[in-house]
């Protein structure tokens, strides 16, 4: 019943998400001549500087893949990036998500890893016909295997109870008694890749406050999450080539 | 007219209704009708008022169940602050049953309809289709979590019904044993709010596994923990299994390690399964930490340098009393305590002879080593002086039997200087005769020789003694011989001591002072011991240092003794002890009584400013059979010693190197 809802609900969406870009083009249109050459020139050169950062991007790639082959180490090459723009989101004290626009009809599949440009965004959980759902990490529905950076030891990190408004933060548990973390000496809390769903080494947040548990036996920490998880507008899927 | 109404009257009493005002028979029922509405309402009052409060407790044992989690163990560590035990995390993946109910009636439904479509005759109960289905979905769960990590885990359908039975509050544990990838994948691929979850309890964990076992001891599983203060006593319980001491330190201060149960209480439904959110709950906190004075380099070294032997050896501040040393060979892994020792592993222990910390708890004649205490004996007595002399010729008679030197080298003029350099045995029975077994015995123990040192360690032996004339006719029933002053004079016969009493003699005489207090606790700025001084003059005293300054460099322990850059005041020592030992004959296992040697090395260092002591003691492992003790013994010792003073080096604590004129140089001569 929910998902058909979800399925009827779904065009109208896309639709208003549609008509939202086409009104910014409308606004667009009604600059003046000069403001257009204007942006036009602003665009180019922004083009240009984009087709700069490629072509380093693009040799920085090379590099990479060299030291990779020289150290063995294996690279994303299971994944395929799947940039989808953010239609709606939906953000409550017990669930923090966004809906994508791209669904079933570009390959998306549930569990899949979702990326920005700051880390991890969260996980698909539900995919439509046109769109998919994604849960963000800072939803305490979301829990992934993390380690602190330069760190080999696995611990659980669990998304926190956000409200609407307050900057994300998540927490984790069964962190080793020998890390430490603070406000002012924070840790950087990445991917395992040993849950077989995330990469390695993708940016969870920040670990700010780490105290022992009551059993003494790890540490319990707060977790800073990027403020920009709460206006994005644009993410990439990362969809398991090979599925198992 | 007047007819008329008296007819009218008369029919009246027939057809009109009349009513009298006080009616005794109603009455009664009025009486009866208001006692059983009383009755009624008093009833109610009673049950509702005045039994409330008890049906409330019924009601409330009935609903309620509470769960009992022990608190994580107390680490202990040794004097540097490095972990000598300490608890692992155990990662297991469990299934909350209580969420399951609409699933195992669902499957239920499902079974009995399946059996009723086949028609089959031999149906079950109802009560064994209730367990098929809890079966059923709970290895469906199982199966969920071996596809996420690869394995190929079965369900054991008696444990789970043993389970539903006895522990249906607590988590059904489907596999205890996750390794770290494991985990990191049921993190992500097991949903938040899935009956499966990841569960962590924690065991014990030896880092360095034999390492001063005996002193560390070992824990075994424990259901009696008790949660202090949280309420529910009368509630029924499930107990997490917790951890108590066995042995070592483990049982010596289970109170503190112990850590603080925590718990919950739990509404449950009719079928038993908990209802959440609890009633209440409180954490498990770990309990007190424990810093001992053990140092894990140098107890290393000294089970290194023991091996394979039989023995113990112990080294102790001298000023302190804190044990750095307490080792006991044959000893075992603590770590297959963890979680549970086999059979096997128990079976091999006892063959080894193994669970004896042998430091403490075993019994052996001190040999030569008491010629420290019979030299005091004799000095305080006035019968041995350091000028003292005796002419030997490697024997010495006494009544019958006749007391031979152990090395049979030594002969002609002996000093006593020479005496305890090369341990003559002749000289000592010689003034040990003129001292008196009364002196010699009471010197023993003023040096509390005859009684348990008080270290904080369980199994700390009582048997130790040192006979007197009473105690033998007490004991023995027989009188005291010249022969036994002889034996006791060199440290044979009518004595057993074990080493740490031995190191503590050592300790003692390097502070010149009769007793000391040995502690496995470690305080950063503990005082020095000080207790009565043993009351020789000076040169007697330096006379008794000298020889033993000798023993290492030109004495009984040259050979192995030696460490550049220390002045060590040391004494060797052998003796015999009997045995009763197994022989195979004619394919049959018989018993035999033997004797095997004994090896002692005793000692301080450095002289001047006297910092450690030791005693060291390896048992001989074949019966009957020499075996040169001192010859094994001194290089564990030494092993120990060198790398105290390595240590002290790095510390930038190391003793001045000896004096060019000292005996070191002597030792070089031939």
């Amino acid at each position: 019943m929910r998902v058909s809802f979800f399925e009827m609900e779904a065009p109208v969406e896309a639709a208003t998400s549609y008509a939202r870009d086409l009104q910014e083009y409308w606004s667009l249109r009604l600059h003046s001549n000069d403001e257009l050459i204007e942006a036009g020139r602003d665009l180019a050169r922004l083009n240009a500087a984009y087709e700069l950062r490629i072509q380093e991007n693009s040799a920085l790639r090379g590099e990479i893949e060299r030291l990779e082959a020289l150290l063995r180490l294996p690279s994303f090459s299971e994944y395929r990036s799947e940039p989808a723009r953010v239609v709606s989101r939906d953000f409550t004290t017990w669930w923090q998500r966004l809906v994508i626009r791209k669904g079933r009809n570009f390959g998306i599949l549930k569990g899949s890893p979702v990326v920005f440009t700051g880390g991890v965004a969260g996980r698909v959980t539900e995919v439509h016909a046109y769109t998919s759902v994604v849960e963000l990490i800072s939803s305490p529905n979301v829990r992934l295997a993390a380690v602190v950076e330069g760190d080999s030891r696995p611990m659980s990190y669990q998304g926190g109870i956000n409200s609407s408004f307050a900057p994300p933060m998540g927490t984790v548990e069964f962190m080793p008694l020998d890390i430490f973390a603070s406000k002012i000496a924070p840790k950087r809390l990445v991917t395992s890749g040993l849950g077989g769903v995330f990469p390695p080494g993708l940016t969870i947040g920040y670990i700010v406050k780490a105290d022992p548990s009551a059993d003494g036996l790890f540490k319990n920490g707060e977790v800073k999450l990027d403020s920009r998880l709460s206006s994005l507008t644009e993410v990439t899927v990362l969809v398991p080539i090979n599925p198992e | 007219m007047s007819s008329n109404r008296q007819n009218l009257a008369s029919r009246s009493g027939n057809l009109v209704e009349t009513h009298t005002t006080f009616q005794p028979r109603v009455f009664v029922f009025h009486f009866i009708f208001g006692a059983m509405l009383l009755t009624l309402a008093g009833g109610l009052a009673y049950q509702q008022l005045i039994k409330a409060s008890s049906y409330h407790e019924v009601e409330r044992v009935q609903n309620q169940r509470r769960i009992i989690v022990p608190g994580p163990r107390g680490n202990i560590y040794d004097r540097d602050g490095r972990l000598l035990v300490g608890n692992k995390p155990r990662f297991a993946v469990v299934l909350y049953l209580d969420e399951l109910r609409s699933q195992f009636r669902r499957e239920y439904i499902q079974i009995r309809k399946n059996y009723r479509a086949a028609g089959d005759r031999d149906v079950p109960t109802a009560s064994q289709m209730e367990q098929i289905a809890r079966a059923t979905v709970v290895q469906h769960y199982l199966d969920r979590v071996n596809a996420i990590i690869g394995r190929h885990e079965r369900l054991d359908a008696t444990l789970l019904m043993r389970h539903f039975r006895r522990e249906l509050l607590l988590p059904y544990i489907l596999i205890n044993d996750l390794t770290p990838v494991e985990y990191a994948k049921l993190i992500e691929q097991l949903p938040v709010n899935s009956p499966l979850q990841l569960y962590t309890s924690s065991e014990r964990y030896y880092p360095y596994g034999s390492a001063a076992a005996h002193t560390l001891g070992y824990v075994s599983n424990n259901t009696e923990i008790d949660a202090e203060d949280f309420p529910g006593d009368d509630l029924t319980t499930f107990k997490v299994k917790g951890a108590t001491g066995r042995d070592g330190l483990e049982l010596q201060f289970d109170s503190v390690l112990q850590g603080e149960a925590g718990g919950a209480i739990y509404r449950v439904d009719p079928s038993g399964f908990r209802i959440n959110p609890p009633l209440e709950q409180r954490l498990p906190v770990q309990g007190k930490n424990i810093v001992t004075s053990l140092d894990i380099d140098l107890q290393q070294t000294a089970e290194k340098a023991l091996g394979d032997l039989t023995g113990a050896a112990v080294m102790m501040d001298v000023n302190t009393g804190e044990v750095l040393v307490l080792a006991s060979k044959p000893d075992y892994d603590l770590n297959k305590f963890s979680p549970k020792i086999s059979h096997e592993d128990v079976a091999q222990i006892e063959k080894d002879k193994a669970w004896v910390n042998r430091a403490i708890s075993g019994v052996y004649a001190p040999g030569s080593t008491f010629k420290i205490i019979t030299s005091i004996a004799g000095f305080r007595a006035g019968t041995l002086t350091p000028d003292s002399t005796y002419t030997t010729n490697g024997t010495y008679t006494v009544g019958n039997h006749v007391f031979h030197d152990a090395s049979g080298e030594i002969t002609g003029v002996i000093d006593y200087r020479t005496a305890i350099e090369h341990s003559v045995n002749t000289f000592f029975i010689n003034y040990g005769l003129k001292t008196g077994v009364d002196a010699i015995v009471a010197e023993a123990r003023r040096f509390h020789l005859d009684r348990k040192t008080g270290i904080e360690l369980p199994h700390e032996t009582s048997a130790m003694y040192v006979g007197s004339p009473r105690w033998k006719k007490e004991r023995m029933g027989e009188p005291w011989f010249q022969g036994d002053t002889a034996n006791l004079a060199f440290g044979q016969g009518m004595i057993a001591v074990t080493p740490l009493q031995m190191a503590c003699v050592v300790a003692s005489l390097a502070r010149d002072e009769t007793t000391t207090k040995p502690t496995i606790l470690h305080e950063p700025n503990r005082p020095t011991q000080h207790t009565p001084a043993i009351g020789i003059p000076e040169d007697d005293y330096n006379a008794l240092i000298e020889g033993m300054e000798r023993v290492p460099l030109t004495g009984t322990a040259r050979r192995w003794g030696r460490v550049d850059g220390l002045t060590i005041a040391a004494k060797t020592g052998t003796a015999q002890q009997n045995v009763v030992f197994p022989v195979t004959e004619n394919g049959k296992t018989v018993y035999r009584n033997g004797t095997i040697e004994l090896g002692w090395y005793v000692g301080f260092a450095p002289v001047d400013h006297p910092k450690v002591a030791w005693a060291v003691l390896v048992e001989g492992d074949v019966p009957d059979e020499s075996f040169a003790g001192g010859f094994y013994a001194t290089p564990i010792a030494t092993a120990m010693l060198k790398r105290w003073l390595e240590k002290q080096r790095v510390a930038g604590k190391a003793p001045p190197a000896p004096d060019a004129d000292k005996p070191a140089d002597e030792a070089e001569a031939p």
